[in-house]
Order: structure tokens, then C-alpha cells, then sequence
């Protein structure tokens, strides 16, 4: 079971994601608890892969939107990161952003079973 | 809006175009206790939403990167189609560079994202909800729908601002289409509302030609602001070809434009409109005329005498009227003795302070009041009468003023005989002066009248005898007792030979008549001397005296005690 205790400790900003649902912690929770099955976090990793980067840009643009709205901070971090290199559509090793990303990901699906 | 929406149970909708359920969510959280929240997925989402509820949103959250159709292109459908353009857009973006390129499309605000918190949100929604609110208000009571031009009150205010930085001289035009009901009532309602719109183009163009701004403050009025300009007779020809005057002409549909040229700047924007209202309305009555032009100065006396026919009843009341006495000497003995006096009424008005005579008198002449004024003397100097001859036993008869609208009252009579009896006075002592030319208005009804106050023992004196126009034949069957010499004639009998003669004209009437003659308006001691030589028995005049309060006549009598 997912709690904020939880969350505060992986390194989420809680205080500003719960100000942001104004308060309402079970949506706040709810909503952190759907991340893992984003859709764009899905669609990002598939076109990184496929070297698409316009696609993988889009998608790394949304979901930096929806982890920072959340205030998901480690994860915020790594997109936002990977959303520069991908604005210029640069074409590089992805793997190692990637992996970190997997392995926060991973990381908040733990927390949220 | 807020005074019906904002405490009842109807709430403003509002639509949220985002494609990502978490950032929906988040919105619809914040917004939902204030809004009736409507969520589109995508831009071809939302113009579905959009046409099915009819445009009818207080605003829409936009975001602008989305599959199937993206934000800009629902912003820019939104803002060129009518029915969606009065709806206000927030976008929301991380990008900055979108920012600029959406409010050239229209935007009007930005959320950032990651969102702000709820209350910086909802207070930027709340703002523009409230702009775009009193927008709409204003734009559609801003214009006048039928025309296109301004309404009337925005077009006063337009000119208000206007004119904090115009120093030009300026035109007020109003034009007016008389019994343009008619044309309506003809050819129907569409024909008509097609020549106003007709009437507002053609003003337009003329507008176009230099600047000003035109308003249609009423059905088939238009109001013209506009720079001082020499000649409008072009301006007169369009709108006449407009309403087609040649062919209606039959139908008395006419034009009529009022011009107040270089409007008075101190006056107020609605004031110079009604000054070139006036200008328009004057021509009512001149139907070989379509233009006229406001003149400030008859206007001007026009208030000025509303003004005193406004205060004439309040200031007998108040006593604001004061009747004044001009001695009149017996000169024919050695020593010049006090015989009577005239009665002259003078007007101290509270405001306008010391009124001329001859400001009011003609203009009360004219519209009948000056029976009031008549009356009021008569009641003043009936009074004085008595009080003087109580207090010195000593009688000085006063004549006062007939009017010519009293010869045509059948209470003459009983009234100045009830001021007689009411002061314990004879006919003797109250004379009356009646002026020559009401002889010559009714002569048969006023010798009619001047007998019978006769009979009872009035004696009646000629005023301004000389300046009417009565014939010679009238004056032999003249019921008269004493003449009044006008004073424009001993005013320039010492220097002009002229005068002189007529002078000497009246003496010889007199004497035809059998009558006595007071000569008015003596002021120097020759002129006395040579009235004295013709037989002239009785001066009045700033010689002895000019018209003076009763208790500064008092001391003439004294002398005379």
C-alpha cells in the first residue's frame, strides 16, 4: 500500500504534488499509483529503441509534464534530462538514462503494490 | 455575471482539453468546486464538445501538445469562428517558445506546467472569466446592431476621452429623418431598416473622409461628431438620395440637420448635442430649409427669458419685485411743486440681481404675464397711497401702468376699484396710464373700457404719446385726460430741430384736446425752460428725479409740507 511517508522517502517533493490536489491525499495517491502504466512512459522506451525521436520526444515531453506536476522528483529528473537531448533529436546512447529510468520506475511500482 | 452565478446553484462551465488523464485529473480536482468541468481528450475532442454544447463555455484550458489534433489548431478554429471566438483560452505548456506563437493565435493567458498551485490557477481563471464577461457586455451594448455605429452612451464617452488630447475645433451634427414612421409603415419594417443602414454607411464615408464618430442614439436619429467643417451640403445630398426625398417627399419624409458649429468645450458632450438638437428642431417649422445651425447667443436669451417666466410667480411672493415712484412737478408757477408720481416696477432677483425693465417688461408684454406685474403695482401703489396720506395728510396721486391685456379683462373695473376701497382712496387719487399703441390695436373695445373707468371718475393719461401710430382722426374720439409726451422726443429737442417740432406738435394736440401734457425724460434745466415756453405744465424726469424706493420719495413730500 502506497503512502506518502513512502513516497517522501523516495525522494518526492509530497508537500508541493499534495498542494497541487489540494490537499487530497487519496488522489494524489491514486494518481502517483497510475505513473508506471503511463502510456508515454510505454511509448518513450519503444521509440528510444526504435531511434524515433521525434515520437520518443513527445513522449518524454508528456510524461515530464505529468512527473512534475506530481512532483515525482528522481524521475522528473531523469526525463527532463533525456527531453533536452531529445529536443535536438540527438542521436546517442540512451542506455544509461534509460536503465535509470527503469530502475525508478521500478522502484515506484514496489511502492505502489 | 457574478450577482446571479456566483451564489446559486448554476456554475460556469469549463472546458479542459489535455490528453494526459493525470493532468486532466489534477485540473478537474482544483477547478470542479468552482466550475462545471467538461473534458476533451484531444483538439478533435474538443471541438466535438465545443459544437455540442454550443460554445457555451466561460473558458477553455488548453494544452498544446496532443495526438489527433494539436492546441494551436484548436485555437485557431476557436478564434475565427463567431460563435467561439468570445470564449477566453488559457494554453498550457512547458515550452516557451510556444508561448509567443500561441498569443499571436490568440491565446490570452499561459499556465505553466508543472502547474502552479490551485490558487494561482483558479485566480487566473477567475480573472479572465471576468474580463471576457464585461467584454462581451460592453461590446454589444457598445454598438448599435441594426447601423453598426455606436450606441448613444458610448459615443458620449468615446468623445469624452477623444477630447482629453483633441484641441482642433469640433462639429456637433444631429440629424433627424421627420415622419420617418411613415417609411416604415410603407414599404414595412425590413425597407426602413435597410435606409438607416443606408444613412449609417453614407455617414461613414463621409466619416472616412476626415475622422469623427457618428452614434444612433434613437430610432431615426443620428448623432455626428466631427471636425469643424464649412460645408455639409455634400453630406445633405447623400442622405437625401438615401431616403429618396424627391419620391417621399409626398409622404412629408423629410430630412432635417442641426449644426452647432465649434462646440463650446466647456459645456458638456450631451450639452452641445442638445444645442444642435435645437438648431434641428427649428426647423420644423421651415420647410424651405434641411440644414440650420445652433446660434448660442438666441439661445442664450431664450433660457434667460424661460428663466424670468420660470420665476415671475415665486418672485411676487417673495417680494423680490419692488415698485419704484418718479416725481411728477407742476412747472407752470414760480416754484416747481410735486403733483404726482408714476409707478415703475424694478426686479431684484435673487440671483441674477437688479433686472432691467426693459429685459423683462416686453417680454411679459408679449406672453400675457405682465397682468400679474400690473396687479402687483397697482396693490404697491394703492397701499402707499394711503400710507403717505395718513402720514403727512397729503395725497400724491400715482399713476401706474394699464396694460393692453387688461383692456381685455372683464374684472378691470372691480379690481382697482377694490384696491380703492380696500385703501380708503378715490379715483382721483389712483390714475392710470395706458400707452398709445393699444389704442391703436382695438380702438373700438379700449374706448369702450376708458369710458366706463371713467364714468367712475379714473382719469386715464396717454403714455408715450408720439411713438404709436394713432390717426388723427382716432385721436378727436379719444376718451383722454392728460398726454404723456414720449421722451424720445425731449431727449433731442435742444439739437435736433426734428424733435423739436414734434415737441411742439403734441403741444397744439393738447391743446386741441384740451388736455394737460407731461413731458418725460427732462434731465437738464433748458430743456425744462423751453417745455415751460410751449405750455408744457407738468416734468417728469432725472431733472427733479430719477424713479426712486418710497421711503427716499417720502422726502419729497416732506419738502413739500
Amino acid at each position: 500500500m502506497i503512502t506518502v511517508d513512502a513516497l517522501k522517502e523516495y525522494g518526492a517533493d509530497t508537500e508541493t504534488g499534495l498542494r497541487l490536489c489540494m490537499g487530497n491525499e487519496a488522489l494524489y495517491l491514486r494518481l502517483v499509483g497510475t505513473v508506471p502504466e503511463e502510456a508515454c512512459y510505454a511509448e518513450l522506451l519503444n521509440s528510444i529503441e526504435a531511434k524515433d525521436y521525434d515520437k520518443a520526444f513527445d513522449a518524454a515531453h508528456a510524461l515530464k509534464g505529468v512527473l512534475g506536476n506530481l512532483s515525482l522528483t528522481p524521475l522528473y529528473e531523469t526525463v527532463s534530462q533525456m527531453v533536452e537531448f531529445l529536443r535536438k533529436r540527438t542521436d546517442m546512447d540512451y542506455s544509461e538514462m534509460i536503465e535509470d529510468l527503469n530502475k525508478k520506475m521500478d522502484a515506484l511500482s514496489v511502492l505502489c503494490k | 455575471m457574478d450577482r446571479i452565478i456566483g451564489n446559486g446553484p448554476v456554475k460556469r462551465r469549463v472546458l479542459v482539453v489535455e490528453d494526459e488523464m493525470i493532468n486532466r485529473e489534477l485540473l478537474g480536482n482544483m477547478l470542479s468546486s468552482h466550475y462545471d468541468v467538461v473534458y476533451a481528450e484531444n483538439g478533435k475532442a474538443a471541438l466535438d464538445v465545443l459544437s455540442e454544447y454550443r460554445g457555451a463555455f466561460s473558458l477553455m484550458l488548453l494544452d498544446l501538445r496532443m495526438p489527433e489534433m494539436n492546441g494551436d489548431e484548436v485555437l485557431k478554429k476557436c478564434k475565427s469562428d463567431p460563435m467561439l471566438s468570445n470564449i477566453p483560452i488559457i494554453v498550457m505548456t512547458q515550452e516557451k517558445d510556444a508561448e509567443v506563437e500561441s498569443i499571436r493565435a490568440g491565446a490570452d493567458d499561459f499556465i505553466t506546467k508543472p502547474y502552479n498551485m490551485p490558487e494561482v490557477i483558479l485566480a487566473r481563471c477567475e480573472r479572465i472569466i471576468d474580463l471576457y464577461e464585461k467584454k462581451t457586455l460592453i461590446d454589444s451594448a457598445e454598438i448599435d446592431a441594426l447601423t453598426g455605429l455606436y450606441s448613444g452612451d458610448f459615443f458620449f464617452e468615446y468623445i469624452r476621452q477623444f477630447e482629453q488630447f483633441n484641441d482642433s475645433p469640433m462639429d456637433a451634427i444631429v440629424i433627424d429623418i421627420e415622419h420617418f414612421h411613415l417609411v416604415n409603415e410603407i414599404y414595412g419594417r425590413d425597407e426602413g431598416d435597410a435606409i438607416l443602414r443606408n444613412i449609417a454607411n453614407t455617414i461613414r464615408t463621409e466619416l472616412d473622409k476626415s475622422y469623427g464618430i457618428a452614434c444612433r442614439p434613437s430610432a431615426d436619429i443620428f448623432f455626428i461628431y466631427h471636425p469643424q467643417t464649412e460645408d455639409y451640403s455634400a453630406l445633405e445630398d447623400h442622405i437625401n438620395k438615401e431616403i429618396g426625398a424627391d419620391s417621399l417627399s409626398s409622404a412629408k419624409i423629410r430630412l432635417r440637420i442641426g449644426i452647432n458649429k465649434n462646440v463650446d468645450k466647456s459645456a458638456s458632450p450631451e450639452q452641445w448635442f442638445d444645442h444642435a438638437k435645437l438648431a434641428c428642431n427649428g426647423l420644423r417649422r421651415d420647410y424651405t430649409k434641411t440644414l440650420a445651425f445652433y446660434d448660442s447667443a438666441l439661445h442664450e436669451k431664450q433660457l434667460y427669458h424661460a428663466r424670468l417666466i420660470n420665476d415671475i410667480d415665486r418672485a411676487i411672493e417673495d417680494h423680490d419685485f419692488i415698485v419704484y415712484y418718479q416725481p411728477k412737478y407742476g412747472i407752470q408757477g414760480e416754484k416747481p411743486v410735486l403733483r404726482s408720481a408714476e409707478a415703475l416696477i424694478r426686479w431684484k432677483h435673487p440671483e441674477l440681481g437688479m433686472i432691467s425693465p426693459g429685459d423683462f417688461i416686453p417680454l411679459f408684454e408679449g406672453n400675457g404675464l405682465v397682468q400679474k406685474l400690473d396687479r402687483f403695482v397697482w396693490e404697491e401703489a394703492g397701499k402707499q397711497i394711503a400710507e403717505w396720506k395718513s402720514k403727512y395728510g397729503f395725497t400724491v396721486p400715482v399713476s401706474v401702468n394699464v396694460s393692453r391685456i387688461d383692456i381685455y379683462d372683464p374684472e378691470l373695473e372691480n379690481t382697482l376699484l377694490g384696491i380703492l376701497k380696500k385703501n380708503e382712496l378715490t379715483t382721483k387719487e389712483l390714475l392710470l396710464e395706458i400707452t398709445e399703441s393699444a389704442y391703436s390695436d382695438n380702438a373700438a373695445r379700449l374706448i369702450e373700457v376708458v369710458n366706463t373707468l371713467r364714468q367712475k371718475g379714473f382719469r386715464i393719461e396717454m403714455d408715450d404719446f408720439g411713438s404709436g401710430y394713432s390717426s388723427l382722426n382716432m385721436l378727436t374720439s379719444i376718451p383722454i385726460d392728460v398726454l404723456k409726451m414720449d421722451m424720445k422726443f425731449v431727449k433731442n429737442m435742444l439739437n435736433d430741430d426734428k424733435s423739436l417740432k414734434l415737441c411742439e406738435l403734441v403741444m397744439d394736440i393738447s391743446r386741441f384736446l384740451d388736455v394737460p401734457v407731461v413731458a418725460e425724460g427732462v434731465e437738464e434745466k433748458a430743456q425744462l425752460d423751453k417745455l415751460r415756453s410751449m405750455g408744457c405744465e407738468l416734468i417728469q424726469g432725472y431733472y427733479f428725479s430719477k424713479p426712486v424706493p418710497p421711503d427716499e420719495f417720502a422726502k419729497f413730500i416732506e419738502k413739500e409740507i
